[in-house]
């Protein structure tokens, strides 16, 4: 059985890169549009210190932007789950800045906060989490439970004490849930904001600029890297500190 | 005797709604007192408002002298919900801890340590694990412990085993009567049931329909320690009909 879990991915990988080297010969395509995964590699392997550099380098951007995200989410989200009127005051901004288009301002906030710095690129990911993580804060912790609400206000429990032994907890569920569909934005966010910055965001940019094909494509292909150890962490990370929770626990079928 | 418990012309509404209708009682300190009546006759109103959760619309409420929630405030009353409402991330060591680990300042002298009160209820193997590991009668029994490590000279029971099975709650009452006997706390205990009110209390109080009036106050004096086998004793069958027939009478419109 367990066998069977740890060969079938492995098993579809192979299948699915193979299909790919496949389809690219066969219909002869240009690795600009598309590059064999055998070129990417060896494309990798002649730069292995650039691309382990550069993908740090877009890991650091996205797991500051991520983690800023964070706290300024909980904050946001304890203030909503307290309050209506709060709730209803910050919905519409939230709002706004989910559907705004990022990329439409990329290019004034790295003119307002530095072309080649860290620091537009780590905010502009932080702004793009925030709403997942701040609607997911706020109805995580309005979930919490009302009897044990209530148990807590029978002790005369503080705001502080109800938000950090009831509420906090009660909102983890859905905060892994924005978590998980956070990585993969604040990844392609950090990518496509990064431009002077460096990380794979600039290799890439490189790459089009002077028409090398397997060049992008190792780029993306080491996002596509870091976006699964990402979520593998982040899997490991639930486990542990959420292992009471059903969703964690064996499934009988 | 002290009056552990005073209630002076206590009323509630919610708006128009009357629920507790000019209630005049003292429940003396150490005694065991049930409230029994018919659904949604206001008893655990009548429970809440003497926990300090619910202000009083009109009279008094006193808990050892003292405002309920006053009283409250300086945790002198432990809960023991209908639901266990254990947090389902704490450890039932954790959870046994819980009311003692909120509001330190105000604890009492009384305060212990819930570990020996988790061995004597049976649970001094399950001290790691996790609410979901334990069975409806198990996690009850936490939630008893809770409400004892606090210490509290008062006890409030919403009808604590009215999710059990016919089997544990049996086991149940036979534990709370062991637990309580000889500590000098003072037990106001909601049911529905006639048995468990005449098993447990030295005083069982028949409520009215909405809104809720004492229409008769029974004395239970069955020997104190209850014997194991109390509940088939003709004393205890013949208490049982008195409760019955005032419960009717009280059910009339």
């Amino acid at each position: 059985m367990n066998r069977t879990r740890f060969l079938a991915p492995i098993v579809g990988l192979v299948l699915f890169f193979s299909a790919w080297e496949l389809v690219v010969r066969i219909f002869d395509i240009r690795p600009f549009v598309l590059a064999r995964p055998s070129s990417i590699v060896r494309y990798m392997a002649r730069f292995p210190d650039d691309y382990f550099r550069a993908s740090t380098l877009t890991m650091k951007h996205a797991a500051l932007g991520f983690a800023i995200a964070i706290l300024v989410a909980l904050i946001v989200g304890a203030a909503m789950a307290a309050s209506r009127f709060v709730e209803h005051a910050t919905q519409p901004v939230l709002t706004l800045i989910a559907v705004t288009p990022f990329a439409a301002y990329i290019a004034s906030v790295k003119i307002g906060l530095g072309l080649f710095s860290d620091k537009p690129v780590v905010f502009i990911v932080a702004l793009v989490s925030l709403p997942a993580f701040s609607f997911a804060a706020a109805d995580g912790m309005r979930s919490a439970d009302p009897s044990s609400r209530e148990l807590l206000a029978s002790v005369d429990a503080s705001r502080w004490e109800v938000l950090w032994h009831l509420r906090l907890p009660s909102a983890l569920p859905s905060l892994f849930t924005a978590a998980k569909y956070n990585t993969g934005l604040a990844l392609v966010v950090a990518y496509l904001a990064e431009g002077g910055a460096g990380g794979l965001g600039q290799i890439g940019a490189r790459a089009i600029a002077a028409n090398q094909g397997d060049r992008l494509w190792a780029a993306i292909l080491s996002m596509a890297v870091l976006g699964t150890i990402s979520l593998v962490l982040l899997n490991v990370l639930q486990r542990a500190v959420m292992g009471w929770h059903v969703s964690q626990r064996p499934q009988r079928d | 005797m002290t009056s552990a418990v005073s209630l002076l012309g206590l009323r509630k509404s919610f708006g128009s709604l009357e629920t507790i209708s000019g209630i005049d009682l003292e429940i003396d300190e150490g005694s065991f007192v049930s409230v029994i009546g018919p659904s949604g006759c206001g008893k655990s109103t009548l429970l809440r408002v003497v926990a300090g959760l619910e202000p009083a619309s009109a009279g008094e409420a006193l808990v050892y002298g003292e405002p309920a929630i006053s009283a409250r405030r300086h945790k002198q009353v432990g809960i023991v919900p209908q639901h266990p409402g254990l947090l389902p991330w704490r450890t039932v060591r954790a959870n046994a801890r819980l009311l003692v680990d909120i509001n330190r300042k105000a604890n009492g002298p009384a305060t212990s340590e819930p570990i020996e009160l988790l061995e004597r209820v049976g649970l001094g193997s399950f001290l790691d694990a996790h609410p979901h590991e334990l069975s409806g009668g198990m996690q009850q029994r936490v939630a008893l412990v809770r409400a004892l490590a606090l210490g509290a000279p008062l006890l409030a029971m919403d009808e604590p085993l009215a999710a059990l099975d016919e089997i544990t709650r049996s086991e149940m009452r036979g534990l709370l009567n062991q637990l309580i006997e000889g500590r000098n706390v003072t037990t106001l205990f909601v049911t529905h049931s006639i048995s468990e009110a005449v098993a447990l209390s030295d005083r069982v109080l028949v409520s009215s329909r909405r809104p809720a009036r004492i229409v008769a106050d029974i004395d239970i004096d069955l020997p104190r320690p209850r014997p194991g086998d109390v509940e088939d004793s003709p004393r205890f069958f013949e208490l049982c009909t008195r409760v019955r027939h005032a419960l009717l009478e009280s059910a009339r419109p």
